[in-house]
């Protein structure tokens, strides 16, 4: 079982590899300073690689000094769960962001609302709905009434 | 004089006070529902703030701040439960004066606290900037590279456990500042052809993400049912003799307030601890510490509302946030293309007086707020979590889609969210982040345009006595976080709990 510190660090490697390729892309010019579009980009990937390795390595050193697996299983205890959780409810803000320019601010904000909330935990029925259609008119209100702001109409086109 | 007289010109702005007002009220709520911080509340606010003039934009969100370093003690002393970090010291005596049957008082030394913490720290705040953004008005860009580093190493403090951790954060900060269109040469860089990336990624789009966003996808799997509010206290304020009594804790919690605000990191929840061990300290009551003592609330509640206030001292004379909430501060004054700093006062006087005067217009409303908004809190404590979630995500989704009507914005915001949510779980503090992306674009520009200026002789910033002061300031706060950690595990002592920066 890897530590978190451990993960953290191979992230902050992988992150920084991947910047890095883009890095070393970017184009130079003649007419660029000495330091170029380029200069500073390639130092932080290096240094966020080098800090990542560093990470990755401290933690490696102090599991194998503590050999202690047991404690990095608890450390991870209920992650999975909350990482699943959370994916949902990012599921429901990406539906929202898909479905919002045909179905209409309107109506997607009132699915939304009434998604949520069930998702949360609020037990289903009529008030659900009606938390759904109340919220959204008052958002629409807030946002389109009040502060003018051009939200995508779809199906609402004629409102 | 002339910093009173033309602070006093703003006053009669009912733009400002309902600013302040809808501030004040706004951060009472979120400071009063536990899971909510105060930079939450105030990220929540900022797209609306696009919409608005720059003054009243920056007034309503550090308005909001000061109204939730109050509304944090209300579950405190309710439940048991500080709506925010800075109330965590309230809860000792809070909660064991509303066992006894008198909530009311210690809600009512807590608003009263807060605003002579609020006030107190409001003429600090007037006292010190305006002379420390004078200093710095004599930088040139190495000392401005100098300044970047420097904000950038108040890393050190904010850190939590790992300052590697810390620098990894501040780094992916710098690598989204590095987005969009090359600071000197303007040509285009990791836009992959995207035209919604030429401007580069917003810092709102990152801090509503990182912190309310991500605070939305942790909560999402839990289904606890959050403790509810039973009793229904009325606010009472103390008398003449109590209030005597309550002057010194509260001279003590003003003190630590100013000191802890002024210094970037440090924040309100370890101004309210420290005040709450000074006041101890020095009581003639010492026993009833602990046990419902009214100095025991009166401290740390005047400490965490002058923190609010001298916390933006390091934001308007240098342009350094040096906690969440005055980095989303930060945005808010990026959002109008008003750079705090030292130029802020020459260029922006107006906004900067306008925000003195919001602040005390907040200062004082807080009083008359605090007392109706009580009922609304307790109401808003007892509301299922589902209901609240959907409304909040709700809001984030609209308030950033009313920025520049782009669902790239909401894309980018949600990807924000989920780095955040990440970062969390793996311990990874993003407050430096939040200050990367924000000094990304000064560090970046000052270091390469003092390299023209000097013909690339890195020298340049050795030699400029501004530049040298600042960066050896930069040596010390990194060399004293080190020092402390090393020495904490000399003596085995844990150091500082991971924490997603002050508040």
């Amino acid at each position: 079982m890897l530590s978190r510190d451990f993960v953290s660090g191979l992230a902050a490697v992988l992150i920084g590899a991947v910047y890095l390729v883009f890095a070393y892309q970017l184009r130079t010019s003649a007419l660029d300073d000495s330091v170029g579009p380029g200069g500073l980009p390639r130092t932080y990937g290096w240094l966020l690689l080098t800090l990542g390795l560093l990470i990755a390595a401290g933690a490696l050193i102090k599991q194998i000094r503590s050999g202690t697996a047991l404690d990095l299983k608890l450390e991870w205890k209920g992650q999975g769960r909350r990482i699943v959780w959370a994916g949902g409810l990012l599921a429901i803000g990406i539906c929202y962001i898909a479905g919002v320019s045909t179905l209409g601010y309107p109506l997607a904000i009132a699915l939304l609302l009434a998604a949520v909330a069930l998702y949360q935990g609020a037990r289903p029925g009529l008030h659900i709905a009606a938390i759904g259609i109340g919220g959204a008119a008052f958002l629409w209100a807030v946002f389109v009434l009040v502060l003018g702001v051009s939200m995508p109409m779809g199906l609402f086109a004629f409102l | 004089m002339e910093i009173l007289y033309q602070t006093a010109v703003h006053l009669g702005d009912p733009y400002l006070f309902l600013a302040a007002a809808a501030g004040v009220a706004w951060g009472i709520l979120g400071g009063a529902m536990p899971g909510i911080s105060p930079s939450i509340a105030m990220a929540l606010l900022l797209p609306f703030t696009y919409t608005m003039e720059p003054t009243g934009a920056i007034v309503l969100l550090a308005s909001t701040y000061v109204g939730a370093e109050y509304g944090g003690s209300i579950p405190a002393i309710l439940i048991r439960t500080p709506g925010t970090n800075a109330a965590a010291a309230t809860v000792i005596d809070g909660y064991e004066m509303n066992k006894q049957g008198k909530a009311g008082l210690a809600l009512g030394i807590s608003l009263y606290s807060g605003v002579l913490g609020s006030l107190f720290g409001l003429m600090m705040l007037m006292l010190l900037s305006k002379p420390l953004a004078s200093v710095a008005l004599a930088f040139t860009p190495p000392a401005y590279f100098a300044l970047g580093i420097l904000g950038l190493s108040v890393i050190a403090t904010l850190s939590g456990e790992s300052l590697l951790k810390g620098f990894v954060a501040a780094l992916l900060g710098l690598m989204i500042a590095t987005i969009g269109t090359d600071p000197v040469t303007g040509s285009n860089r990791f836009t992959f052809g995207s035209s919604d990336l030429l401007t580069g990624i917003a810092p709102v789009l990152i801090m509503v993400g990182m912190f309310a966003m991500s605070e939305l996808l942790v909560q999402a799997s839990d289904r606890s049912e959050g403790i509810k509010v039973l009793s229904r206290p009325r606010m009472e304020f103390p008398g003449r003799k109590l209030a005597k009594r309550l002057a010194f804790p509260q001279a003590i919690g003003a003190s630590i307030g100013t000191f802890e605000g002024v210094m970037p990191g440090a924040g309100g929840t370890i101004a309210s601890f420290m005040s709450y061990n000074e006041a101890r300290r020095w009581s003639r009551h010492k026993d009833e510490f602990g046990k419902g003592s009214p100095e025991g609330i009166a401290a740390p509640e005047t400490a965490n509302n002058a923190v609010a206030e001298t916390a933006l001292v390091p934001l308007l004379s240098f342009g350094i946030p040096g906690s969440n909430s005055t980095a989303i501060l930060l945005g808010g004054f990026l959002i109008h293309g008003l750079v705090p700093g030292p130029m802020l006062f020459t260029r922006s006087a107006d906004v900067v007086y306008g925000l003195y005067a919001g602040l005390f217009i907040a200062a004082l409303s807080l009083l008359a707020i605090g007392m109706l908004m009580l009922p609304v809190c307790i109401w808003l404590v007892n509301r299922p979590r589902p209901y609240l979630s959907a409304f909040i995500f709700a809001l984030i989704l609209s308030g950033i889609y009313s920025i520049h009507a782009s669902l790239f914005d909401l894309a980018i915001m949600l990807v924000a969210g989920t780095v955040g949510f990440f970062m969390r779980m793996l311990r990874i503090p993003f407050l430096p982040a939040v200050l990367g992306l924000v000094l990304g674009y000064l560090v970046e520009s000052s270091f390469r345009r003092s390299l023209v200026v000097s013909g690339d002789d890195m020298s340049i910033f050795f030699t400029d006595k501004v530049s040298l002061a600042l960066l050896v300031v930069a040596f010390l706060f990194v060399a004293g976080s080190v020092g402390k950690r090393i020495l904490d595990a000399v003596r085995h002592r844990p150091s500082a709990k991971y924490s997603e920066g002050s508040e």
